[in-house]
């Protein structure tokens, strides 16, 4: 069985709010897929709705495993590791107490050998093991959502605006490390992110999502050559 | 690289001599604990040993408040339960007193899950409301049970007398009694804070979308943090039932509930210092207040509090903290 991620004619919304209205794409194992759109599209959402955080209508598989319907918890339990806009690192506790609870859902010798294999992506972050993740700057606190995650061995794992409130070299840098995981591990990979040059740099397919629609879908390539999208998201004109 | 490894070592050093300092502090005070019974007089043993009390029911209150970010304005009835539990093991089946330390801390575990699992779906005000209308049942359903819990004139009990072999006046034997198990409550809640569960909690409490996003199930763990609080509070309610050698509902009103609260957050959310320091509160600030004005002793008990939070807004455990960061190290 394949991991494909199969999303098909979601629905989700706050409460009375219908945010998405009916999106559908698929993503291949180990590929990198990048969602990019104006505030308020609904890309949060869309990424909410896939690990289980917003209720959704329609169906949503990975690896043909129904996660459409589960709470959070059961869907990391499935593999899919989300790192949320904000980052959502537990400030007073420290950084080695996060990346374990990022092993939460697994138990075992694993726990270690996950904890060294984070710690080379981040150096930093093995430094920093002792300390309170509430210290960390911006950047490292940004590794560490991300070192968390990995800690799950995700199948799937969502980004939402990595590159939020950092400067353009550690970002660069992120994305770089975004990128050797998915080589290395195979992780099928959904990024959301403002800075469509980076996202589309290592992704292989592309949509665009406006109000809750997908009305752009195609490679990166195409994505990143469409002259639309250069104006509203890549700041030139092709 | 080599400019960290410069900083690296001293940081370690530093830990490591703070984590010295801490057993060295324990031991010194576990050393006064055990020395403090034969100088003092039987009505202060009988005070120090309320505080241990307290401090094992606040322990479970830390446990919950603390570490899982939950409120309880009801904890103060598990330890009624826990109390009652042992009153009547004692007076009805006239079990000897060692063993009710268990079951009265079994009931009050069980019956916390019973109440957690629908009360932990419950945030903020609404479940300060819930903890709240268990304390108030509680006094009215204690008075109706009269058969088993002896209505409003309550249980009277033996006190459990010290063994020969001690040597021991009954204060002191009960003090010791109780010093013992406020100290193996003590490493129970340490190891149990330390375990993947202990992470699990902290999570729950500082972030609980990200939690469960890691997989976390929250409702569980906020049951069985209300569930391990409640019977730590019975535990400490049993040992209470031993010291006072008595139980009546007025002993356990809303009040007593209220009080534990207030005591923990002036001694110290999340620390472990905070239950003792906040079992010193719950023993004596309502009898101080008492003494200051006879009238309204809840006004200064009030002003106490604020008091407190304004000069350690950390309680009083971040206050001593601070205050022996201040104290100058010999090198
Ligand atoms: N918790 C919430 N409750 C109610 N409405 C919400 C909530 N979160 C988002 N919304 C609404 O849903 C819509 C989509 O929001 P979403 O956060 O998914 O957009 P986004 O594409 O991620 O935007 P941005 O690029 O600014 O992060 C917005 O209109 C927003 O107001
Ligand atoms: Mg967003």
């Amino acid at each position: 069985m394949s991991t494909d991620l199969v999303v098909s004619d979601l629905v989700a919304g706050y409460g009375d709010a219908q945010v998405l209205h009916g999106v559908s794409f698929t993503v291949r194992e180990g590929e990198v897929c990048a969602i990019l759109g104006p505030n308020g599209a609904g890309k949060t959402t869309l990424l909410r709705a896939l690990s289980g955080m917003v209720k959704a209508r329609g169906t949503i598989t990975l690896g043909g495993a129904a996660l459409t319907g589960r709470p959070p918890d059961a869907v990391a339990r499935l593999g899919v590791a989300h790192v949320p806009e904000g980052r959502g690192t537990f400030m007073p506790l420290t950084v080695e107490e996060n990346l374990r609870l990022g092993a939460y859902v697994r138990r075992g010798p694993s726990v270690e050998e996950d904890l060294e294999r984070v710690h080379q992506y981040f150096p930093v972050l093995k430094k920093r093991l002792k300390q309170a993740a509430g210290s960390l700057s911006g950047g490292e606190q940004q590794m560490l959502a991300l070192g968390r995650a990995l800690m799950l061995r995700p199948r799937l794992l969502l980004l939402d605006e990595p590159s939020l409130g950092l400067a353009p070299l550690v970002t660069r840098e992120l994305f770089r490390i975004v990128r050797t995981i998915n080589e290395e591990e195979r992780t099928t990979v959904v990024v959301v992110e403002q800075n469509a040059h980076l996202a589309l740099g290592i992704a292989q397919q592309a949509h665009v999502l406006e109000t809750g629609r997908i009305v752009l879908s195609g490679t990166a390539a195409q994505i990143q050559a469409d002259e639309q999208v250069a104006q509203s998201y890549l700041g030139y004109r092709v | 690289m080599s400019t960290t490894k410069v900083q690296a070592k001293p940081v370690a050093v530093e830990r490591r001599r703070r984590f010295d300092r801490r057993w060295a502090g324990l031991a010194l005070l576990l050393a006064a604990a055990i020395y403090a019974p034969f100088q003092l007089v039987p009505f202060h043993v009988f005070q120090l040993t309320m505080v241990l009390v307290y401090a094992v029911a606040l322990l479970g209150l830390n446990l919950l408040v603390g570490h899982a970010g939950q409120i309880s304005l009801g904890h103060g009835a598990f330890f009624a339960v826990g109390a009652y539990a042992a009153a009547v093991l004692m007076d009805r089946w006239a079990l000897p007193y060692p063993l009710t330390l268990p079951l009265a801390a079994a009931v009050a575990f069980v019956l916390g899950l019973a109440l957690g699992v629908p009360a932990m779906r419950l945030r903020g005000l609404y479940l300060a409301l819930v903890t709240l209308a268990i304390a108030i049942f509680l006094v009215p359903l204690l008075k109706r049970f009269e058969e088993l819990t002896g209505g409003s004139m309550g249980l009277t009990l033996a006190k459990p007398q010290p063994p020969a072999w001690s040597g021991l006046a009954e204060d002191q034997w009960l003090y010791f009694l109780t010093l013992a198990i406020a100290v193996a409550s003590f490493l129970l809640a340490a190891s149990l804070l330390r375990s993947r569960v202990g992470r699990a909690l902290h999570a729950v409490r500082d972030n609980e979308t990200a939690a469960e996003v890691m997989g976390v199930r929250l409702s569980f763990y906020k049951t069985l943090a209300f569930a391990w609080s409640a019977m730590f509070a019975g535990a400490a309610g049993c040992v209470y039932t031993w010291v006072i050698g008595f139980v009546s509902p007025d002993s356990f009103t809303v009040n007593l509930s209220i009080t534990l609260l207030a005591g923990l957050v002036v001694g110290g959310l999340g620390s472990l210092s905070g239950p003792v320091l906040g079992g010193l509160f719950v023993m004596f600030v309502p009898s101080i207040s008492q003494d200051v004005n006879d009238a309204a002793p809840g006004v200064i008990f009030g002003l106490l509090i604020i008091a407190v939070m304004y000069v350690a807004p950390t309680g009083l455990a971040g206050l001593a903290g601070r205050l022996i960061k201040k104290i100058p190290r010999k090198e």
